[in-house]
């Protein structure tokens, strides 16, 4: 026993140290960082204070920030959710080449690069954009729609990036009902509608949830989307951190928003877990 | 779920969602091949000088080679590392190996973007910043968890009886591993290197903080061409990053035989 758990150790320790060097050392040591000053042109200055996290909580702009990174988060989630269902609906219950074809093409775009799908939502979306040029085209709207560097823009590409996680977790959780649940309740005298909404609804629910809380914390955690059709002017949490990191240098606050973001994150999946746990034990 | 006919207004539903996803993928492969020195769709006239540019544009060959060396010595290494983990943690050689398990997947919950200001910050510390190698050691760690995932799930579908006939016949543990184990997990292995190549390559959010000066990857290139202004150039890169990710995607449903979702 002793000999194999030597070996186990010394099998496991090396991706141990890469996981433990590369991630969770880095994340804390920014908690110092956090904790400092900033004067522009002088750079961090060496007391310590709390006013980055005060900042967060009494300046306007951050308050714009993190209800539109929150408010965000969950749009996507909600439009991932109307538009993942019927989806999953429908690919739970293909069978043979046609499921298999239909998972491909879900999958394919989840593998796709961000930056390119993204790119592909500025050419549809641009204000001289393929959608706009043809609404213009067919006489339909005399200037060009807004529908980039705002909420729509940001909140259609990052559903579109997000839609296959959702697609794939409820596919799941339908290939798991109980197979007789809804034989029984048709056979009860429950039309499809009804029986969609008293059965097969509730039994997917903690698909639907599970779905919900991966989508939420990849949407307000995500760069790339955010970035390319929100432009510099529409910011959230993640864009804000990106900018303060790499342009203005203002690392202590930037520090500070990054760290705000971590513990939302963890928070949601750790509560999510504890729900999960509720919902398999009361059954 | 039981089967049966699914009603026609949900299939169209269906259909008009699938179509959202791939609209934009399609977009851009019609445009690439647009005569016209902006974006049209569908393509006015036919050309492949987008492409001829983009291949003769020494700032895209340069970052494609940076972002191959990176994708392949990242998921060499990740490789080398996870895969004695996670032989040790189905022998079940260390207590708890589920919960540590779980804490190998730990990467994929930090938000990306903490993860490239936190590394940001340690490389300049250390003096590490814009070091190649720890671009690999940090692009490594972020692949990690796609291997470990997908080779504890072909190791749990392995019959220990298998390891064992060979260690009766004489192998020694580590010859068992490479005679034994290593080709019937082949598959599954081959689909999470798969898996993890993709992911190094088209990784962006940690990366772009930890670039070595003057060079970057080819989505690092891309961001900044699409921040620069849209031209039918970066949708004939677009095109084939997408061909090159329907080829790997096709591979790894060939190698790994069932078509199950990732």
């Amino acid at each position: 026993m002793t000999r194999e758990r030597t070996a186990g150790l010394l099998l496991i320790t090396p991706l141990g140290l890469v996981l433990l060097l590369a991630f969770v050392a880095p994340v804390l040591l920014m908690l110092p960082t956090s904790l400092h000053g900033y004067v522009p042109g002088r750079g961090i200055t060496p007391g310590w204070t709390l006013e980055n996290y005060t900042a967060l909580f009494t300046d306007s702009y951050y308050h714009e920030v993190l209800a539109r990174t929150l408010g965000l988060g969950l749009g996507v989630t909600v439009l991932c959710l109307l538009l993942g269902y019927p989806l999953a609906f429908v690919l739970a219950r293909l069978r043979g080449a046609a499921a298999a074809w239909v998972t491909i093409l879900v999958v394919f775009p989840l593998l796709l690069n961000v930056v390119v799908r993204s790119f592909g939502w500025i050419s549809l979306l641009a204000n001289r954009g393929l959608i706009n040029n043809a609404l213009v085209q067919f006489g339909l709207i005399e200037t060009p729609l807004r529908m980039m560097f705002n909420l729509t823009g940001v909140m259609v590409g990052l559903t579109h990036i997000f839609l296959p996680f959702m697609v794939l977790m409820l596919v799941a959780a339908l290939r798991a009902l109980p197979r007789d649940a809804e034989a029984a309740a048709a056979a009860l005298g429950a039309g499809p509608v009804k029986t969609f909404f008293l059965v097969t609804l509730p039994l997917t629910a903690p698909g639907m949830f599970a779905g919900s809380v991966l989508v939420f914390v990849l949407s307000i955690s995500a760069l790339v989307t955010p970035r390319l059709l929100g432009g510099p002017t529409y910011r959230v949490m993640s864009t804000v951190i990106y900018d303060q990191f790499l342009g203005t240098l203002e690392w202590p606050a930037g520090a500070a928003l990054a760290f705000v973001l971590t513990v939302i994150a963890l928070l949601i999946v750790a509560v999510a877990g504890l729900v999960t746990r509720r919902w398999t034990l009361a059954r | 779920m039981n089967e049966g006919r699914i009603p026609t207004v949900l299939l169209l539903a269906g259909a008009v969602i699938l179509l959202f996803l791939l609209v934009p993928v399609v977009v851009v492969v019609l445009a690439a091949f647009s005569n016209t020195e902006y974006l049209a769709v569908p393509p006015q006239g036919f050309t492949l000088r987008w492409f001829a540019q983009v291949l003769q544009d020494e700032t895209y060959l340069a970052s494609i080679r940076f972002s191959l060396v990176l994708a392949v010595t990242a998921t060499a290494l990740a490789a080398v590392i996870a895969l004695p983990a996670c032989y040790a943690l189905h022998q079940r050689w260390l207590p708890g190996a589920e919960t540590i398990a779980g804490l190998l997947m730990s990467p994929l919950i930090f938000p990306a973007v903490v993860v490239g200001v936190a590394l940001l910050q340690y490389a300049a510390m250390v003096g590490l910043r814009g070091s190649f190698p720890f671009l690999v050691l940090v692009h490594a760690a972020i692949v990690s968890p796609y291997i470990v995932r997908t080779v504890l799930g072909s190791l749990a579908g392995f019959d220990p009886a298998l390891e064992d006939a060979a260690r009766v016949l004489g192998t020694t543990r580590a010859g068992a591993f490479a005679l034994v184990v290593l080709p019937s997990i082949r598959p599954g292995l081959i689909a999470g290197l798969v898996f993890a190549f993709i992911t190094s390559f088209d990784e962006f959010t940690v990366t772009v903080f930890l670039l070595p000066p003057g060079q970057a990857t080819l989505p690092v290139t891309m961001f900044t061409a699409i921040e620069q202004g849209v031209d039918p150039s970066v949708a004939a890169v677009s095109t084939l990053m997408i061909v090159v990710t329907g080829l790997l995607l096709l591979l790894s449903e060939r190698l790994s035989g069932a078509s199950r979702p990732i």
